[in-house]
């Protein structure tokens, strides 16, 4: 049976969690001279360190804002974001941020892409080298390390991707729908590699998708959200033991409860 | 070939630029090209020279200006104006398109003086180039830097413009900090196609304004082409023009071929 998590958890008590996301009352309105549009409006919960929380809403309910506010790409309008006790006030390598649509660098190879945040680090060279060896291993593209994005699939630039933002060792991975460009097939193979590479790496993750079922798959708590104005729903746990197989009937349970929530609400 | 072409491009590059790897285009170009000088010649023989002189005739003086000595010094001399204004053109063409485009602030200040400054040709300033460089390779090399500037300049502008702001946010959750760093490693190599086709077009188009920058009587292949046609020698004009076209044609090749070769990536 679904958990359910009634209420934000307000969060304070995980203040100097290393790696502990603390969204504070977080909202944000759109005014560009029109009506002004409340895109977000008090949303707050936390995110304990090591602990896989997926964000799920219908379109337009802010999920995208919410996850540009956190990871620093836009201000908020209330609230505040916390990571590591820390107010974000920009973007931070303290979080690695993967984005839908890849966003490679077309110019650098795979290799030099996994890379590119390491060179802002004060590494040696050799120390450089270990990372992205060691980084192009944990995805598996080894053999493509000289190739450049243009060669590669959806999956495989994905994987690029989250090789890129693991590089630099972020405590927190935070990702906005990260296999939605990408074939059903390839979509199980990454959230399975993901998991896999969350369990080896113990990072935190918040990972923002439309896709119920993506979320039952991933996390260990989703947060709901519902639109106009964007707000969390509810928070469900998801108590269903990994690896987590579509046809339990737990899981089937755990996407009707969290459909019904998102259906639900206006 | 390619052992003396240096690193930036090999023979195979080169032979790219020129079209030599499809053989059926080069037959095709060339048919075309003999197509033209039979042409040529058919209706030369129909004119006098003064009019149009025969492609035998511009191949005769041709030969004569280039055993002479003339064709090559005045070459040599239109070289030493075209590669420093040419430099001083893109490269001060390029760096104030990017600069303009990525930062609101100089695009501010600046946008009223680039549109009064726009319009104005480059030969419209032959008389600062005489007043400020005088008649000599400076003064010409200014006229050449005018016309370089534009082209690179909005090239470079609308490159840049075009960077997507979501490479932006990838290198700023990357770490890269501060505007140069995001210049260097983001803005630069995402324009950097943009940029190397206005360089080309500016290669071009510099070659053109040599023309123009030896009207006040700078020696150069532009001079001769006025001389020639002031004494009513068509076919040493033709000759000329020749030279320009095939100085264009070797340039224009070798750049794609470093541009290619730079932009390996995009293939």
């Amino acid at each position: 049976m679904a958990g359910v998590n009634r209420g934000p958890a307000s969060g304070d008590e995980l203040g100097d969690d290393p790696a502990g996301v603390v969204v504070d009352a977080v909202g944000k309105t759109y005014d560009d001279g029109g009506t002004p549009v409340r895109a977000l409006d008090d949303v707050s919960f936390a995110v304990e360190s090591g602990e896989f929380v997926c964000v799920v809403g219908p379109s337009g309910c802010g999920k995208t804002t919410l996850f540009r506010i956190i990871a620093g790409l836009t201000e908020a309008t209330d609230g505040e974001i916390r990571v590591a006790g820390s107010p974000v006030t920009g973007p931070t390598t303290d979080m690695g941020v993967v984005f839908q649509e890849y966003h490679l660098f077309p110019w650098l190879t795979v290799e030099e892409n996994v890379g590119f945040g390491l060179e802002r680090t004060d590494r040696s060279a050799a120390e450089r080298e270990r990372r992205v060896d060691e980084m192009l291993d944990l995805v598996g593209l080894t053999e493509f390390r000289d190739s450049y994005p243009k060669s590669l699939s959806g999956g495989m630039k994905q994987r690029v991707a989250i090789a890129r933002s693991l590089a630099v060792d972020p405590e927190l991975l935070l990702m906005d729908e990260p296999f939605g460009a990408v074939d059903a097939q390839t979509r199980e193979m990454l959230q399975r590699e993901l998991l896999d590479v969350w369990a080896s790496t113990g990072k935190t993750a918040l990972f923002v998708t439309h896709d119920v079922a993506e979320a039952v798959t991933l996390a260990d708590r989703i947060v709901v959200m519902a639109s106009e104005p964007g707000r969390i729903a509810e928070i469900v746990d998801v108590d269903v033991s990994r690896p987590r197989e579509r046809g339990d009937p737990a899981f089937g349970e755990h996407v009707a409860r969290v459909r019904d929530l998102i259906g639900a609400r206006p | 070939m390619a052992t003396d072409t240096g690193r930036e491009f090999d023979g195979s590059g080169l032979q790219a630029g020129l079209g030599l790897d499809d053989p059926r285009r080069l037959l095709r170009g060339f048919a075309g090209l003999v197509g033209f000088v039979v042409l040529w010649y058919l209706v030369s023989l129909t004119q006098p020279p003064i009019v149009l002189p025969s492609p035998v005739a511009v191949a005769a003086e041709f030969r004569g200006q280039f055993l002479s000595g003339t064709m090559p010094e005045a070459l040599a001399s239109s070289i030493r104006h075209w590669v420093p204004g040419t430099i001083a053109g893109t490269g001060l063409g390029v760096g104030a398109g990017v600069a303009l485009a990525w930062s609101g602030l100089l695009d501010d200040v600046t946008a009223p003086l680039v549109r009064v400054l726009r319009p104005v040709p480059p030969l419209a300033l032959i008389g600062f180039a005489i007043a400020w460089f005088g008649l000599n390779h400076a003064g010409a090399a200014f006229i050449i830097a005018v016309g370089g500037f534009w082209i690179n300049f909005y090239a470079s502008y609308g490159a840049v413009e075009e960077v997507s702001d979501d490479l932006i946010d990838v290198g700023r959750t990357l770490g890269v900090r501060g505007d140069l760093d995001m210049v260097r490693s983001v803005v630069l190599p995402a324009s950097l196609p943009g940029i190397l086709t206005g360089v080309r077009t500016g290669l071009g188009r510099c070659w053109m304004l040599v023309i123009a920058a030896e009207i006040f009587s700078v020696p150069g292949i532009g001079r001769e082409i006025l001389r020639a046609s002031n004494n009513l020698r068509v076919d040493r004009a033709i000759a000329y023009i020749l030279v320009l076209s095939l100085m264009y044609l070797l340039v224009d090749v070798a750049f794609r071929a470093v541009q290619r070769r730079v932009l390996a990536w995009q293939a």
